[in-house]
């Protein structure tokens, strides 16, 4: 499946007109509706590498998630079979409770999502109970626990204390936020911990055994 | 305008080193520095995990007090921090902070009662930060009403309204400049002051946008902010900003500054 350059560089240029139009025409002409999340993605990947890189920002990160989610709405009547793409694993992704910061967060789910993984965000202030609830209900095999203040820390021990209470042992649970380090990987009982989106992708791909 | 010096943060990589190997010349410095430039308080944030920062925290203070006398503003949750530090500071410090949610205004809030200190004021509570600046004012509002009821009276209450970043909600600057314009509508006695460069988070070049909104906000009413003292740039805004605003007499202030070469880039 060959790629529509065009399509891609507007998503990435976030020229929003242009790229709804084309997805518009393209649609149209009778395109493969899948060829055309399949540009997203790529779009998508490209964002993602150039925010990593430092040559992209937070706001453009949701500018492209807004293009994406009209593109979805457009493409979504048009597919005649429910083609699930085939995700790579089940994350449960969340700020402890007592901390409320959201953007770091954001950002590692929206990047744990391109790469390919079903991402449930819980949102901020998370109280154990309600990670563990989410893990059975979705069957998830990776916790994501995000925290800026020190403050965050106990809630995070108690978070995986939780897990583990309910059975829940070969979740992987990864920490990350503000000064996170080994030592408070050890202090929490998180299986791994990391500074940036990147390190949570590649953890994530390692647990479920892809790369 | 009060200068809260930020940079003594154990949140920060090189404080926290000099925290864990005793660095007291690192600290001092940092100290020093900031004090030359004009900062009012020095905010002190070990950054620890609850276990260890008391204990870190009043090395920081002892660390400090040997150097500068410049009165400290103690920033943390932890009430056990906050009293051993207290136990040992030389003048009367800043508490850091206290806000809507129950456990906070418990738990600290008796605290800065107990020792008159003046305190930094959060527009949050346990359900968050509010979005519109109307419900920033409920929290403000309910937190003047304690504060009062304990007797501390509204000039020793810093009030923050609470800045997030504009890569996130394009009108983020808007509803902080609009409550703080309440405030000082409704509280004029009272201080405003602003961890400021939260509101350039995410985007490039954040500098440029916190020194402009120095600006704006110092028109809407701030007298206080927790910045970095050592930034000349910002420094230099501050300067103008007051002399544009009326409160610099036939502008002395900055022609002095002009002479004493804080104007220069």
């Amino acid at each position: 499946m060959s790629n529509n350059q065009t399509l891609v560089d507007a998503i990435v240029d976030m020229r929003e007109d242009d790229a709804l139009q084309m997805v518009q025409s393209t649609l149209d002409a009778g395109t493969d509706p899948l060829a055309i999340l399949d540009d997203c993605s790529e779009a998508m990947e490209i964002i993602g590498k150039r925010f990593e890189e430092g040559d992209c920002f937070v706001p453009e990160l949701i500018m492209a998630g807004e293009v994406l989610n009209q593109i979805t709405k457009m493409v979504k009547p048009k597919m005649t079979t429910t083609v699930k793409t085939k995700k790579l694993g089940k994350i449960v992704f969340g700020t402890v409770e007592g901390d409320i910061h959201d953007i770091a967060k954001d950002i590692v789910a929206f990047m744990l999502d391109i790469n390919g993984f079903e991402v449930t965000d819980l949102g901020v202030d998370v109280p154990p109970a309600k990670f563990v609830d989410t893990v059975q209900k979705t069957g998830a095999t990776i916790v994501g626990l995000s925290g800026f203040l020190t403050l965050a820390y106990e809630p995070m021990k108690e978070t995986v204390n939780a897990l583990k209470a309910a059975g829940l042992d070969n979740v992987k649970i990864m920490i990350g936020g503000g000064q996170i380090d080994e030592q408070i990987r050890e202090y929490t009982g998180a299986d791994a911990f990391g500074k940036d989106a990147m390190t949570a992708v590649s953890l994530a791909k390692q647990w479920v055994g892809v790369n | 305008m009060q200068v809260i010096g930020e940079k003594i943060n154990g949140t920060r990589k090189r404080v926290a080193q000099a925290i864990a190997e005793r660095d007291a010349e690192f600290i001092q410095e940092l100290a020093q520095k900031q004090t030359q430039a004009g900062a009012a308080w020095l905010d002190v944030n070990a950054g620890t995990m609850p276990r260890q920062e008391p204990e870190d925290l009043v090395w920081l203070i002892e660390t400090i007090q040997a150097v500068v006398d410049t009165p400290l503003c103690l920033d943390s949750a932890n009430p056990r921090a906050l009293e051993k530090g207290i136990a040992v500071v030389n003048k009367t410090p800043m508490i850091n902070s206290i806000s809507g949610e129950p456990a906070r205004l418990q738990n600290i809030l008796p605290i800065v009662v107990a020792h008159g200190c003046p305190v930094i004021a959060l527009a949050l509570d346990d359900k968050g930060i509010p979005q519109q600046a109307e419900d920033r004012m409920v929290v403000i509002r309910e937190l003047m009403s304690r504060t009062r009821g304990q007797g501390i009276e509204d000039h020793r209450v810093y009030i923050d309204p609470l800045a997030m970043t504009i890569s996130t909600n394009i009108h983020s600057a808007n509803i902080t400049l609009e409550t703080m314009r309440l405030v000082r509508r409704e509280f004029p006695q009272a201080h405003l002051t602003l961890g400021l460069s939260n509101i350039s988070f995410g985007l490039p070049a954040r500098a440029r946008i916190n020194r402009t909104f120095m600006a704006l906000a110092m028109q809407a009413g701030l007298d206080s902010a927790i910045i970095d003292p050592l930034d000349r740039e910002m420094r230099a805004v501050i300067i103008t900003t007051t002399t544009l605003l009326g409160r610099d007499r036939h502008c002395l202030n900055y022609t002095r500054a002009y002479r004493a070469g804080h104007l220069e880039s």
